[in-house]
């Protein structure tokens, strides 16, 4: 299944306004880096599922979970084996191992205990929802509803457009990328069998073919633009108009309803880490 | 009024030689202008003077001469791959892309953009999006979003280069649209079989010169120059020329019909049907497939319980329409797709758990585009890749009599992604011969050739046939298939539905309705005008009708 491109749909998600979905990108985001309670963050990944169900993304974000799993694996680890060296800020709970040792004259601790599954817990969960929230908008949001909704927030044409070709050249270059793989892989390279070290060399190897097929795209790209007299000095019009309907209404509130329970939630079982 | 390009001389650099070289000529208006020539005789880089990119976007080179036409004229290009050039995600926002760049109100911008939907007939597409069209509405689409801009001059740059025969249609139709409407239009292209009923004018060009200026009717007589100049001419004119010296009162014709009306009358026999004796399948199967399935994650069933062979030793065939499931099949064969349920058997070996890697010692996958494969320092390095990677020895020798075989011997220190699109071809090809695989397959090895590497590369097949190896081919050039082929498989949406010898192919037209493709000239008339032997190319072709009035003389 693809991934980093818009999915064809007609869900209400891809019905509202994309500066709706934008807001919802900053908000989350600034939610997701503020909350630390797991309950809190708990729930605001049910009501994501909820989002993503109704919507029937799950899938796409499936995707998405599977290829951040060792991103978010590591980050589960690195705060996992952080808390090793500290013991719980709250009291109660399971404690696995607990001992102290001394290192260069200094006494340590080093307490295995339910605290350091739930800070890697948290911090992998805060990772997930931040990233999925930004991927829910690129799902349903396709680049040219992505650049009326940013020259609606009056960013010079130059920067949306720009902003919208990315998200246009992405899934393309992900395409030349497997297509350089499989064409290499059939003279014989082999990417199936091979160890890390080779793996890593062989990335290397496909990057110059690809950076070769992207300049020549970029320079095709940069050929219709002076075809279509594209020129960023000169005031363009607009065909498509993107206006606010009662969805967004609808949207808007069940965002604001569900930000308030999150900070409830985040008083009521808060621990800190 | 017309046109007129004057004098045009032109460098891409003070030292560098000398492209393009006093060109000049006229391009009638509400006529279609093709400007044909060998890869590398100047056409692209007069497209891109006539478009303006030369010197707007490139401007360090020397150009002289003038391109003679009103101050605020509009020229706009069509170019070979509309995924390159279209902006927007829907096929409305694609069309508005140069509208709203040029700040047309909305509401003009909606009734232009009617306009050339329901010129073009393309209505229909008007709600989709551009990423979910097949290739050659993607270029109707493109088509459509330039003349809604109201050009001038219209440029086509190979606009059907990469299409497969549905998507040649529905663009021919479209050009014939846009001619019958009075547009004026320029087409950059070397392939003629599909434009030549459209076409009113051609410039011929070799070495950056002008070497023709004349009617479609004038180009067409001219063999000689057709020749010189690489240009692929429909299979009605090559079997006209054939047929000339033999039969003098013969009128150029550019379809089947016309000339069966001609032939029929001369070599003096009634238009009939008659049964040809099938030729069997001999020999043993080096790949065989069985009950392959393929469902993709979307759900889409790209193929469905298809069973095939392949012949060892022969050169085998695989037809249909974009999206029938044909790069899947070969996919399988090498191994870059794992079937969903069924098996793939190298001599007998099932090839399912191996690697890509591993699988390419025996079965060699070439891909339609050289810039996904080469990416090596020299030609040299490039052409003994495979060899490398798979340990087979070679030597200094083998490598240069390889290279002055196919003239690339000056090209050896060269780095390879500067050659022309042909040579690229040609070494992606050339490079199997040093590796271990008998099984090579090419997946539309004749893409942006022109007539000369198309004479090559039936000619480097048919090499590789002699030396034993197998040879399967995906490819929409039918009159090159059925002149090299042996065996063909032919697959419609996922199914296999017809495999067997070019012999037994050639009497299934119920096959080719199915699929929408035309069988070769030379096949539909040596059938129809009951010759002992169906024709697949147009020496055949001169032979039999020879000896068919041979025989009726006496």
């Amino acid at each position: 299944m693809d991934y980093l491109k818009y999915v064809d749909s007609n869900s209400f998600l891809h019905k509202l306004d994309p500066r709706t979905k934008f807001a919802f990108f900053v908000v989350m985001a600034v939610l997701t880096s503020v909350i630390k309670s797991f309950v809190a963050l708990a729930f605001l990944f049910v009501f994501f599922i909820i989002i993503w169900k109704s919507c029937h993304i799950g899938e796409h974000i499936l995707v998405l979970l599977s290829k951040l799993k060792i991103l978010l694996l590591f980050i589960f680890l690195l705060w996992l084996c952080l808390g090793l060296f500290q013991v719980p800020k709250v009291e109660g709970g399971p404690i696995f191992f607990q001992t102290t040792f001394s290192w260069v004259g200094q006494q340590h601790v080093f307490c295995f205990d339910w605290y350091d599954f739930y800070k890697g817990a948290v911090y992998s969960l805060r990772i997930f929802l931040m990233i999925s929230s930004f991927y829910t908008v690129l799902l349903t949001t396709n680049f040219s509803e992505m650049i009326l909704g940013l020259r609606k927030w009056h960013i010079p044409y130059s920067v949306a457009f720009a902003i919208g070709l990315i998200f246009q050249i992405i899934p393309i270059t992900i395409k030349e990328l497997q297509a350089i793989m499989d064409a290499q892989s059939s003279r014989g390279l082999e990417i199936d069998k091979c160890g890390w070290a080779t793996k890593v060399k062989n990335y290397v190897t496909f990057s110059f073919p690809l950076l070769f097929r992207v300049i020549s795209k970029g320079q095709s790209i940069s050929l219709a633009m002076h075809y279509y007299k594209l020129d960023f000095s000169v005031k363009r019009t607009a065909y498509k108009v993107i206006k606010a309907s009662r969805l967004d209404v609808y949207f808007i509130a069940a965002n604001i309803v569900a930000i308030a329970i999150t900070i409830v939630l985040r008083i009521m079982f808060y621990i800190p880490v | 009024m017309d046109y007129r390009v004057e004098g045009i001389t032109y460098k891409y650099s003070k030292e560098g030689r000398t492209v393009l070289d006093n060109v000049s000529f006229s391009i009638e208006q509400g006529k279609v202008t093709a400007i044909v020539g060998p890869s590398g005789c100047g056409k692209s880089t007069l497209l891109e003077i006539l478009s303006g990119v030369i010197p707007t976007l490139i401007s360090n080179g020397e150009l002289s001469g003038t391109f003679q036409k009103p101050e605020e004229s509009l020229v706009s290009v069509v170019s070979q791959t509309p995924e390159n050039q279209l902006f927007g995600y829907g096929v409305e926002d694609a069309i508005a892309f140069g509208l709203e760049n040029m700040g047309i109100p909305q509401a003009e911008i909606a009734q232009r953009m009617d306009y050339v939907l329901d010129l073009l007939s393309l209505q229909y597409l008007r709600a989709r999006s551009v990423a979910n069209l097949s290739g050659g509405q993607r270029q109707a689409v493109c088509i459509a979003s330039v003349l809604a801009m109201q050009p001038d001059i219209l440029i086509m740059d190979e606009p059907v280069s990469s299409l497969d025969p549905n998507g040649k249609s529905l663009v021919q139709m479209v050009l014939k649209q846009i001619s019958l409407d009075g547009n004026t239009v320029i087409l950059v292209d070397n392939n003629l079989v599909w434009s030549a009923g459209i076409v009113d004018h051609i410039i011929g060009m070799l070495d950056g010169k002008v070497v023709f200026d004349g009617s479609k009717e004038e180009f067409f007589q001219d063999f000689e120059l057709q020749h010189r100049l690489g240009v692929i001419i429909p299979q009605e004119v090559e079997i006209y020329r054939g047929l000339l010296p033999y039969f003098p009162d013969l009128k150029m014709f550019y379809t089947v019909e016309d000339g069966l009306l001609q032939l029929a009358e001369m070599v003096n026999t009634k238009l009939f049907a008659k049964s040809y004796a099938e030729e069997e399948e001999t020999g043993e199967n080096i790949i065989s497939v069985h009950n392959l399935e393929k469902v993709f994650g979307d759900n889409f069933h790209a193929l469905i319980d298809v069973n095939a062979n392949i012949p060892e030793g022969k050169i085998t065939a695989v037809l249909g329409q974009n999206g029938s499931g044909k790069t899947t099949f070969v996919k399988h064969l090498n191994g870059l797709y794992k079937p969903t349920t069924g098996d793939v058997r190298y001599k007998g070996q099932s090839l399912l758990d191996k690697s890509v890697a591993q699988i390419s010692r025996n079965i060699i996958l070439v891909f339609q585009h050289p810039e996904h494969m080469l990416f090596e320092e020299t030609v040299e390095a490039e052409l003994t890749f495979c060899a490398r990677q798979q340990g087979i020895p070679f030597t200094k020798e083998k490598i240069n009599e390889v290279l002055s075989q196919y003239n690339m011997l000056e090209d050896k220190d060269i780095f390879p992604l500067n050659l022309s699109m042909g040579k690229k071809h040609t070494l992606t090809i050339l490079s199997v011969l040093f590796s271990s695989a008998d099984v090579i397959i090419l997946d539309e090895p004749t893409l942006g050739m022109d007539g000369f590497l198309m004479k090559e590369l039936e000619a480097l097949i048919k090499m590789l046939k002699e030396q034993g190896k197998t040879v399967i081919i995906i490819s929409h050039e039918i009159p090159m298939v059925f002149r090299t082929v042996d065996d063909a498989i032919i697959l419609n949406n996922g199914k296999k539905i017809f495999q067997g010898t070019k012999q037994q192919l050639a009497l299934r037209d119920d096959i080719f309705d199915k699929i929408h493709i035309s069988m070769p000239p030379v096949v539909v008339m040596s059938k129809a005008l009951g010759f002992d032997k169906i024709c697949y190319n147009v020496d055949e072709f001169v032979e039999e009708a020879k000896a068919l009035t041979r025989k009726e003389a006496e």
